[in-house]
């Protein structure tokens, strides 16, 4: 079963996007659930995504891409 | 002590990550005697950083990272460095993390006769709209590291920099450089900024700013902290929810 990797959709109150600014670990690594994965970065703020569930990672979205709030940016499966 | 003198730059931010990593909320001000520009630690990955670094060490302005969002930071004996490891109560929005800095700084600086708000400044240093800005110029930095912990609540690392002396002329360039790798539109000038020294009567005494930074910095953060059972307790006691503000 897979469960998305969401970027928080309630985290900051305006409409900005995120940027990702890094994936910790590489398509299709292996992860414990709670594993810091990614850090994403808007309004100066570096907020830590970490994995819904163990598994293995699937990236939908890059490093550098630009995503809104509540963007799946990959899967645990 | 109010003030945490350290030889460079990477201490202090070593200190505020400890504690972060550690979930124990904290209020300290650190000061660096070495001078250096810090970058967010996902800058390293950029192409031509490692040249930018070199040059940038060269000129006597070494790069460090820092776990925090944002851009480029000049370090060293005229930057005083606030942080704050705050637990946020589920349903916080970042904007309550720039509200706890941004707020005590403010608190702290009326009492010397300083008016502060917040804003974006064009042309300044790692901008963004929750700058302390004096005037119209530059006086702070502010920027942040969130972590989820669970039912919505989270651990933030709430960051200032502020400038109690300009920063020397030779840290402009290096600014730029950095920014311009990082691709900024408007690359950071020397006249958009303010610091303490412009501001301050010669009068005030630097440990009188300092506790009254640390004082309004843990009464914010002691209302936050009772708010949300996230973090780890630095005090016990008969309820399990009340947690000193540690002094790191």
């Amino acid at each position: 079963m897979a469960t998305d990797i969401i970027i928080p959709a309630d985290l900051w109150e305006e409409d900005e996007d995120a940027v990702i600014t890094s994936w910790l670990v590489n398509d299709g690594a292996v992860v414990e659930a709670g594993a810091l994965i990614a850090e994403i970065m808007t309004a100066k703020v570096q907020y830590e995504i970490h994995a819904p569930a163990a598994g293995v990672v699937k990236i939908k979205e890059g490093a550098d891409a630009v995503v809104p709030k509540g963007a799946i940016i990959g899967i645990v499966e | 002590m109010t003030c945490l003198e350290v030889a460079s730059a990477a201490e202090g931010i070593a200190r505020e990550e400890s504690l972060f990593s550690a979930s124990r909320p904290a209020a300290f001000l650190w000061r660096a005697q070495q001078c250096s520009i810090v970058v967010p630690r996902a800058r390293a990955t950029r192409p031509g950083f490692d040249k930018v670094a070199r040059r940038a060490a060269q000129a006597g302005w070494p790069i460090l990272m820092r776990s925090t969002g944002g851009g480029a930071v000049p370090q060293g004996p005229g930057t005083l460095n606030l942080a704050i490891v705050a637990a946020m109560p589920a349903g916080a929005h970042i904007q309550d993390g720039y509200d706890l800095i941004c707020g005590a700084i403010s608190e702290a600086l009326r009492r010397f006769d300083v008016m502060t708000d917040t804003g974006a400044v064009d042309a300044a240093f790692c901008d963004g709209d929750w700058n302390l800005v004096a005037g119209g110029l530059k006086l702070a930095g502010t920027a942040q590291r969130w972590r989820p912990i669970d039912r919505g609540a989270s651990i933030a690392l709430v960051h200032a920099a502020i400038l109690s002396d300009p920063p020397p002329r030779s840290a402009w360039p290096v600014l730029r450089t950095v920014e311009t790798l990082a691709g900024a539109i408007t690359p950071p000038r020397r006249d958009v900024h303010v610091s303490l020294t412009d501001l301050l009567s010669d009068a005030v005494n630097p440990a009188n700013l300092h506790g009254a930074l640390l004082r309004a910095a843990k009464d914010r953060l002691q209302r936050i902290t009772q708010l949300s059972p996230a973090a780890a307790p630095t005090h016990r006691s008969g309820n399990r929810h009340s947690r000193a503000v540690a002094s790191a």
